[in-house]
């Protein structure tokens, strides 16, 4: 790990002031380390300066006093899958929440640090391997060991997002809440995430420099809404997605009203599918329902040498995810 | 007559004693004139030495729990890892990120310049010759700024043409590992006419094509060594090894010292799997540096350099043409085998493994590569055979119509405890109520249950190679010691309860020492030879030690020497009339101040060898992700003489889990065209963790009645993942012939993917 300097802001203004000081050198912001530390111990990131946003107060709010669900960037992992309001009325992310790596990382890694977490593609986590993500010039998944890159979304490079967390808030219609020196901006998360085809293949996000996400924001779900974050991994214990569904449905009397439909680990971002939400509107939620989602959610996709599994293994998913919302 | 102790009394070297054994008559044949007649001999009256019988033994083939588990779970418990020494630097290593590479630039002035950085060794400055090959090392005064320093060599390498791929390294003009190529000459066995003939003639005949990945050892605890030498005429080394004595040796000749001048510690260690017998170049590293320097030195591998280069199970591909008659038995076996090792030959065991056929032929080759040379590994290349082999004796008795169970008894040993293991392993896992037994179940649903099983067998014999000591103190304390070492398989532990069983003590009353060199002579940890290597050493220390002290309390108490016992409750004396106990600690206090100490060796009547084992899994399988989740295993092994029924059962289980592991998740991933492995750490190497740990079911065969002590360690770990495949077929028709199972290969075989 290179060398850097800690320094401890007690406002966001401050932090935002010291990641924005170029003269002081490059600089990374710290919520929970559980990505950025992996990162720096890789030379994959090599600040100058970290910026722990830990030392600012306020920052880890979990309130849904107001019917909506408002949730600072620092609130960590395990308390969002304890709380009660949001396991009852939010329960894809609860679930999300829950399935991430182990108890341990949960009770560290914080929501902020779970959305703008680096990608897990074996290339782009290999020093050794200067791919395209890293400023190089070529994604070496295209023609390399590719079985767990994006089957959707695909190219320039094909990593996929790794969050639990982001499909099940994209399910959700969370905003997510942005803060810099030219102000404050609040988007839905689904724009907060750029596929590398439309900007930027070094980075995930529309985050830039000196810019703190200091909120997420989940609206009050209308009456007779369900959702749930169903994920599938290699390994039973901690582990990231093969494929991912979170799905948001709201039932009047027995049929579908509105859904939303987010799919994880098979594209560069969180990949919403609104071809197939609109599918189920109108509908009973049964098994041909839910079929002709799982095929509409999957039409396009393009999967590379090693990873045409993907399709029926999500296609299952998200089966499976609508029904038990019918349940 | 109450046996009161005389504390002052004259008493004779009780060591001398023991190592003169009086004379004895004994009657032998001979032959004279062509006829056998008894005389009689005289030979030295040592007492022969046996294992009590099983249902009398008091503290041994019962459960012990471990004596060093506290100070593990504690902490208390020094690593090599731990060793902190005044003085001390730490040394890190730089390896070659390529296959094989030309070394166009090393930065050694910019890394002298680091912060604290104290040395800097070029290894090899030139070119490399594999993934993982050290180049360079830099010692400083903290572990971070040895690896700053490595960074500021700043290395440059050009690659040159490499080989680590099957396709790669079999084609002609491939580069080459040895000047005669990669493919080595093929090693046969059998008769390919006679084979080929006999599979023409079998009415049911299947071919398939089987491969399994490199397997890393994954020790939690690296490689790697703590250097104490700071000049002068005398060296420590704290060394994570499988032979203490022979690291000790290694030690010796790089530091140049007399052999006899340094000495090897490893109190504990985090494994060692068969990859941990020598020095290797960290060892030599950290003894040049040390010798350079004069100070301690510190050099543990990163993980990632673990992964490079510290060997592992080598991988292979087999193709297998098997054929059987209606009834079920194998008529002939052809097989084509390449093994994968990287630099070394790779190692596999020979087909039909443990089953026979009328016919077999066998051609076996290694295909070198520029990866780390294959080492032993639990069991070494038995895994290798054992699940292609399990595979296609299911895929012969799908295709007869013949029940799992059936057809590996039918070509198994009629007399061999297979056949009991089988009854056993199939009661145990539910094979009677079981729904598929001549075909495999449907994929339907989301939870397909499967079963399947697979035997193994290993030796497991000792030799005489051990030399312990067993010291009795005057207060009374106790002390069993041998130079050996423990892998975390229990010798401390029975070591100290084979004494305890001995005397009546509790195990907590001795104390066993090990892991260092000063100490008796011991076998290098490999191939399950250990404890039965050292388990009779230490029951000969105990007897002669407990034979000592009875001719020390007789002299003493003026009884007869031979009517001693040494019980629970105290010593008792079965010529005196309504004996009373003597208590331990008072008959110790008759010794001199020397004590009492008794040497022991290997004595072969003690030891026994071969063992057979049977596994069935149980298994889950979602045909509509491919999860495949393992519920249930179930082991049946002999192990001859149980010493510590707890450390048994502990053995298998670790056993199955490792080859849980080799079935559904482990393996090293190489990019062929990058040359490098994209799985070097323990997040991206899958090895099970708590979750994926099934049900276990570990069953000691306790039908085998040998009184003799054999090593268990690598038969639990053989056939399970056969057992596994076989299980993932029988759920759903999922057949995977290569390792891992995972879920895309599983989806792959139901034809799901298109
Ligand atoms: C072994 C392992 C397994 C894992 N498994 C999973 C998994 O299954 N699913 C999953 O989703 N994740 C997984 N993770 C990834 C991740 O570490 C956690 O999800 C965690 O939530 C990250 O949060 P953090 O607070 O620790 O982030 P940090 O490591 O502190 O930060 C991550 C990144 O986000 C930036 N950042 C953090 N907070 C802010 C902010 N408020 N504003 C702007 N930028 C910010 C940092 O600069 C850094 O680049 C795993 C990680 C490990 C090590």
């Amino acid at each position: 790990m290179k060398s850097f300097r800690l320094v401890n802001p007690t406002t966001l203004d401050e932090a935002i002031d010291f990641a924005s000081d170029r003269a002081a050198g490059s600089s990374k912001f710290l919520a929970g380390g559980q990505d950025l530390l992996t990162e720096m111990k890789e030379h994959l990131s090599g600040p100058d300066r970290v910026v722990n946003l830990k030392s600012i107060p306020g920052l880890d709010a979990l309130d849904s006093s107001g019917g909506s669900l408002r949730i600072g960037a620092l609130t960590t992992l395990s308390r969002i899958e304890r709380d009660a309001a949001v396991r009852a009325h939010w329960t894809a992310l609860a679930e999300a929440a829950h399935s991430v790596a182990s108890p341990q990382i949960r009770t560290c890694g914080t929501i902020g640090g779970n959305l703008c977490q680096r990608p897990r593609c074996w290339y782009y986590r290999l020093e050794e391997a200067n791919c395209l993500k890293k400023g190089g010039t070529e994604c070496f998944s295209y023609g390399g060991l590719n079985k767990y890159n994006a089957i959707l979304g695909g190219g320039p490079t094909y990593i996929v997002h790794p969050s639990d967390l982001a499909p099940a808030l994209v399910a959700l219609g969370a905003e997510i809440v942005l803060r810099s020196k030219s102000g404050e901006r609040r988007m839905p998360l689904e724009k907060f995430y750029v596929l590398p085809a439309d900007g930027d293949v070094t980075k995930e996000t529309v985050l830039a420099d000196g810019e703190i996400v200091t909120e997420i924001v989940v609206p009050k779900p209308a009456a007779g809404t369900r959702s749930t974050y169903v994920k599938f991994k290699e390994r039973e214990s901690y582990d990231f997605a093969l494929s991912a569904v979170g799905a948001s449905v709201v039932l009047e009397g027995g049929k579908v009203a509105a859904a939303r439909l987010c799919l994880g680990a098979v594209a560069p971002v969180p990949w919403r599918v609104e071809r197939a939400e609109k599918v189920l509107v109108g509908r009973v939620l049964d098994e041909t329902a839910a079929r002709e989602a799982a095929n509409e959610a999957l039409r396009g996709a393009e999967p590379l040498s090693q990873n045409a599994y993907k399709v029926p293994l999500t296609k299952t998913l998200v089966e499976r995810a609508l029904l038990a919302l019918a349940r | 007559m109450a046996l009161e102790p005389i504390p002052s009394a004259p008493i004779l070297s009780t060591r001398e004693d023991a190592q003169a054994p009086k004379k004895k008559k004994i009657k032998t044949t001979k032959v004279v004139n062509g006829v056998d007649t008894e005389v009689e001999i005289e030979v030295d009256d040592v007492p022969t030495v046996a294992w009590p019988e099983r249902s009398k033994l008091r503290v041994l083939n019962h459960d012990i729990p471990r004596v060093d588990g506290p100070d593990k779970v504690s902490g208390a418990a020094r690593y090599t890892h731990d060793v902190r020494l005044p003085g001390m630097v730490y040394a890190q290593i730089l390896v070659s990120p390529l296959p094989r590479a030309k070394v166009v630039k090393l930065d050694v002035e910019a890394a002298r310049k680091v912060k604290g950085v104290v040395h800097v060794l070029v290894i090899q400055g030139e070119s490399t010759g594999w993934l993982g090959d050290p180049v360079a090392a830099v010692a400083a005064e903290t572990l971070e700024a040895a690896q700053d320093g490595l960074r500021a060599l700043a290395p440059k390498f050009e690659a040159l043409p490499w080989s680590v791929d099957h396709e790669t390294a079999t084609k002609s003009g491939a580069p080459a590992v040895t000047k005669n190529g990669n493919l080595g000459k093929p090693e046969t066995d059998g008769d390919e006419t006679k084979a080929r003939a006999a599979l023409q003639a079998s009415p049911t005949r299947v071919k398939a094509t089987y491969q399994v990945p490199i397997q890393h050892h994954a020790c939690l605890e690296t490689h790697g060594v703590v250097v104490d030498y700071r000049g002068g005429t005398e060296a420590t080394v704290y060394c994570s090894t499988q032979y203490t004595h022979g690291f000790a040796a290694e030690a010796a000749e790089v530091l140049g010292l007399p052999a006899s001048s340094v000495t090897g510690i490893n109190e504990h260690m985090g494994g060692g799997f068969g990859s941990k017998f020598g020095m290797d170049k960290q060892g030599q590293v950290a003894c040049q540096i040390a010798k350079e320097l004069k100070r301690p030195v510190h050099l543990m591998l990163g993980r990632r350099e673990e992964f490079l280069m510290s060997g592992n199970r080598s991988g292979g591909i087999q193709t297998i043409e098997a054929g059987c008659e209606a009834d079920g038995k194998f008529t002939g076996f052809l097989v084509q085998a390449f093994k994968h090792g990287g630099l070394g030959r790779g190692s596999l065991a020979a087909l039909p493994y443990c089953y026979s056929a009328a016919e077999h032929y066998r051609s076996v080759q290694s295909v070198r590569m520029h990866l780390d040379a294959n080492r032993a590994m639990r069991a070494p290349g038995s895994p290798q055979a054992s699940f292609p082999m399990e595979s296609i004796v299911d895929e012969l008795a799908y295709a007869a119509g013949i029940d799992l169970v059936a057809i590996r008894k039918r070509n198994l040993p009629r007399d061999a405890s297979w056949q009991r293991q089988l009854d056993r392993a199939a009661r145990e896992i539910g094979w009677a109520d079981h729904p598929h037994k001549t075909k495999p179940g449907p994929a339907l649903g989301t939870e397909c249950i499967g079963i399947g099983f697979g035997v193994s067998a290993w030796g497991g014999g000792g030799a005489d190679e051990c030399e312990v000591e067993v010291r009795i103190e005057r207060d009374g304390s106790v002390v069993t010691a041998c130079g050996s070492q423990d892998l975390g398989t229990g010798t401390r532990t029975y070591m100290a309860a084979i004494t305890a069983e001995e005397f009546g003590l509790p195990v907590a009353a001795v104390a066993a020492r090990l892991g260092n060199s000063r100490l008796g002579n011991s076998v290098a940890s490999g191939g399950s030879v250990t404890t039965a290597s050292l388990a009779p050493a230490v029951k000969d220390a105990a007897a002669k030690a407990r034979v000592a002290f009875a001719t020390h309390l007789a002299a003493v108490l003026g009884l007869p020497g031979d009517g001693f016992r040494f019980e629970p409750e105290g010593i008792l004396h079965d010529g005196a009339k309504a004996p009373t106990a003597m208590s331990w600690k008072k008959a110790c206090g008759t010794l001199p101040a020397e004590g009492l100490r008794a040497n022991g060796r290997w004595v072969e009547s003690l030891a026994s060898r071969g063992v057979n084992c049977t596994q069935a899994a149980r298994v889950a399988v979602d045909p509509g992700t491919g999860r495949v989740l393992v519920l249930h295993m179930v082991c049946v092994q002999e192990v001859g003489l149980p010493l510590n029924r707890l450390a048994l059962r502990s053995q298998i289980q670790g056993g199955m889990i490792q080859a849980l592991g080799y079935a559904i998740s482990e393996g090293r991933v190489i990019d062929p065209v990058l040359g490098i492995q994209l799985n070097p750490n323990f997040e991206d190497y899958k090895v099970p963790h708590a979750l994926e740990i099934p049900r276990m079911t570990a069953i000691i065969d306790d039908e085998d009645t040998r009184q003799g002590v054999i090593g268990v360690g690598e038969p639990p770990v053989i056939p399970g993942a056969g057992a596994i495949a076989n299980a993932v077929h029988n759920a759903c028709g999922a057949r995977v012939r290569e390792l891992p199972i995972t879920p895309d290969k599983v989806l792959q075989a139901l034809g799901k993917v298109v």
